[in-house]
């Protein structure tokens, strides 16, 4: 075993691996513990598989910002280390999901707690927007919910850097519902507008305790966008029609948000429709939103740990079953996944890779060369 | 680029000293003659990088990266130990998906086994043959990653460059940047574009600067300095050697303008000053680069010491023959510091040298299996001296 080898086993031996508590794509997570002080972990295995097609774009685009990125409003990459041929995130484990609270109808929301999710979501959105880094699938099963009612971003499997002036990015981020009309029009040079647009959606989401804005196709969402907030004339939306996908969804007249989130302040509803202009780059950034009055006039925001949370469910040794009800929230969200928005959506996968003689070594192999030598 | 460079893992986990440097290579250097080989070998696979990623079409940065990341995986691996071709590929590979522009691996597997077999047939008939089988590449990937601790946002200098310097009357890339749809992340005043504050440069200058840039590659530079300070020791060569930017230099200092329009010039520099006459004022009058190189607030001896490390890869590569290439800075710098010794390094006789290394590495180990490494290679070497003295 040399050096590197060490530090790996090293670092792996601060981790416990229990349970199974989920799996997507390109990853079975595990909850753990670190043995020193017995907190609780969420470890994230990466699947190899058989070395077939190699790491998985969404698996490098994960730690790549995980490893980067420290925030209290931001999951928290503890550790990384690699195990025969898997590779694991130590991730902190977090209880819960906002999609898993906006669901549990016997919550009780209060215009304040509202206002603390959307301050921590921003601050988190904040943060990862100054440090050049764009989201692309922020939807309230990605904001999870820490035991001390922190919300954290998590789930970057789509994040990446802005890119250099010039250089086109995919339209196909960003789960439908919470897309922006910019995206579905395939506009492939966007900023960090698009993210804001999913958040004036939760935020929605959030008042309404249904999805806001629930489009069955691309098509559909687009109608569904221009149904509640008007189709976006040259003024509203300078440009809009010369975009590479545009296509004309009819004539639509905006209902007044006044109408639907009629319990709502207008300082509330001001930041609101900030959020979900057209033009996105009139829509307010993140900074700003943090600044909107929204969240210094009254109520004040609650404190995290006050805020509303599901019976808990997981603190008892309870059987695997139901944990995996818990820990894979795209299972239980009504509607979520009986229109799973296109590629975006995690399947299920088979599990495991077996052995198959190793045929590379990360070091030259001389036993073998030896016995041709001999 | 993500990020803040003093929090990155960039500088916390892959900044470098010397030492760190020398230790690495411990294995590698008991099987060389002499231990500048290593440093012939370090500029022979960043080359193959850049080959390897032009033949996959990948941009420059994203060359940079996988040469930073070969450069990572071998501060805890040696060479002789290793296949380097495949981690050149598993390189090239990652960098391109960590970048944002993924290949199939599909065509890395192709294009390398077609670059490596034609340097190898020509050069050396006996190397082992590049894997054809995917897999064999998604393993070393594996490994690759394993062993850069997940480490993949890289800086690099580019971008300091392009934020410090602005070619010569030149404004089409903020115009298009502006007219962008959906461009705009608008906090604030921004001062990128505008020209404030900025180092206009000659073109070619400019290019010069960029071409030492991607030259440090070649070497372990980019492990040993943070990204901001090559790109300033880059501007600051760019100047001494190009012709017409040295020129202006010595009118401004022979003049005594220096002293005056120094202190005029630092002051513009401040970026937060916007003076809406100061693009005008520069137009009559060429700008003054020392004195915005000593506004600049880095530490100047730090930079000489890059200046020379840099200096020192061209005399050494000055003494390396591939291929005619034709960087001008490298064809200027040729001049001016010639070698004085005569031998000549070739990609054949480094890859001789590698699997040399390689057989004497099994060698050890297989001759003593109950305590492998250390000792029997320190024998080894002590024969070698004894032989040669």
């Amino acid at each position: 075993m040399d050096a590197v080898e060490k530090a790996n086993a090293d670092r792996q031996k601060r981790w416990a691996k229990d349970q199974k508590i989920g799996e997507g794509t390109y990853a079975v997570v595990y909850r753990g513990r670190e043995l020193a002080t017995g907190r609780k972990v969420a470890i994230k295995k990466i699947k190899v598989g058989q070395f077939k097609d190699g790491l998985d774009m969404s698996a490098i685009r994960e730690v790549k910002y995980l490893r980067e990125l420290k925030h209290q409003n931001v999951i928290e990459l503890l550790d990384v280390f690699s195990s025969k041929k898997n590779l694991n995130l130590v991730l902190e484990f977090l209880d819960t999901d906002l999609e898993l609270v906006i669901r549990d109808r016997s919550l009780v929301f209060l215009p304040a707690d509202i206002k603390s999710w959307m301050a921590m979501t921003f601050r988190g959105l904040e943060f990862c927007h100054r440090n050049f880094i764009l989201h692309r699938d922020l939807k309230p099963n990605n904001l999870l919910i820490a035991a001390n009612g922190h919300l954290k971003l998590a789930d970057f499997g789509l994040a990446r850097d802005f890119a250099d002036p010039g250089y086109k990015m995919t339209c196909q981020v960003i789960t439908r519902w919470y897309r922006p009309p910019e995206l579905l029009f395939g506009c492939r040079y966007y900023s960090t507008a698009v993210d804001i647009w999913s958040v004036g959606c939760i935020f929605a989401e959030l008042m309404l305790r249904i999805p806001y804005l629930p489009g069955e196709s691309d098509m559909d969402q687009l109608k569904t966008i221009f149904r509640a907030l008007g189709t976006p004339t040259e003024e509203d939306w300078p440009g809009h029609t010369k975009l590479p996908d545009y296509v004309p969804v009819g004539q639509f007249q905006k209902t007044p948000f006044r109408d639907l989130f009629s319990a709502a302040s207008p300082e509330c509803l001001n930041l609101l429709s900030k959020c979900l202009i057209y033009e996105p780059r009139r829509r307010i950034s993140a900074r700003e939103a943090l600044y909107h009055p929204y969240f210094t006039s009254h109520p004040h925001p609650t404190h995290p740990s006050k805020l509303p949370k599901p019976a808990d469910k997981t603190s008892a040794t309870l059987p695997l079953e139901e944990l995996d009800g818990n820990a894979e929230p795209n299972g239980n969200g009504p509607g979520v996944k009986a229109n799973p928005p296109n590629k975006l959506k995690r399947k299920l996968s088979s599990d495991e890779l077996s052995g198959g003689g190793r045929s590379i070594a990360r070091k030259l192999d001389f036993t073998q060369q030896r016995q041709t030598v001999q | 680029m993500a990020t803040d460079f003093w929090v990155s893992s960039h500088y916390l986990r892959w900044n470098v000293d010397s030492a760190v440097l020398r230790q690495a290579r411990a294995e590698d250097i008991q099987y060389v003659d002499h231990p500048e080989y290593l440093d012939f070998l370090a500029l022979f696979f960043a080359g193959l990088i850049a080959k390897l990623g032009k033949k996959l079409s990948l941009r420059q940065r994203v060359i940079a990266t996988a040469t930073v990341f070969f450069r990572r995986f071998y501060l805890k691996n040696s060479y002789c130990e290793t296949d380097p071709f495949i981690v050149i590929a598993a390189c090239c590979y990652v960098a391109a998906k960590a970048e944002e522009s993924p290949v199939h691996i599909k065509n890395v597997v192709s294009e390398a086994r077609s670059l490596f077999s034609s340097e190898a047939t020509t050069l050396y008939s006996g190397i082992k043959t590049f894997p054809s089988d995917n897999a064999k590449l998604a393993e070393m990937e594996f490994y690759l990653v394993g062993d850069l601790e997940c480490d993949l946002t890289v800086f690099h200098p580019y971008r300091t460059l392009m934020t410090l310097c602005w070619k010569e009357g030149s404004d089409v890339i903020s115009e298009a940047e502006a007219g962008e749809l959906g461009a705009g992340i608008d906090d604030g005043p921004r001062y990128w574009g505008t020209g404030e504050g900025k180092l206009e440069m000659h073109e070619g200058a400019l290019q010069m600067a960029w071409f030492i840039i991607n030259d440090t590659y070649r070497s372990e530079i980019c492990l040993l300095y943070p990204p901001h300070l090559i790109a300033i020791t880059a501007i600051y060569m760019a100047c001494a050697i190009h012709q017409e930017t040295r020129g202006d230099i010595e009118k401004q200092t022979q003049s005594g303008a220096y002293a005056f329009s120094g202190s005029q010039g630092s002051q513009g520099l401040t970026r937060r000053s916007s003076r809406p006459s100061s693009s005008s004022y520069k137009r009559q009058q060429p700008q003054d680069i020392v004195g915005f190189l000593a506004g600049l607030n880095v530490n100047m001896a730090l930079i000489a010491t890059i200046t020379q490390e840099i200096v020192s890869l061209y005399a050494l590569w000055d003494r390396y023959s591939e291929d005619a290439t034709t960087d001008s800075a490298r064809a200027s710098l040729k001049r001016s510091a010639s070698g004085s010794r005569p031998e000549i390094i070739t990609p054949g006789l480094l890859i001789q040298l590698l699997w040399r290394m390689r057989e004497a590495r099994s060698a050890d180990l297989s001759g003593a299996h109950s305590t492998p490494g250390r000792p029997v290679a320190v024998n080894k070497m002590l024969e070698r001296a004894q032989a040669a003295g």
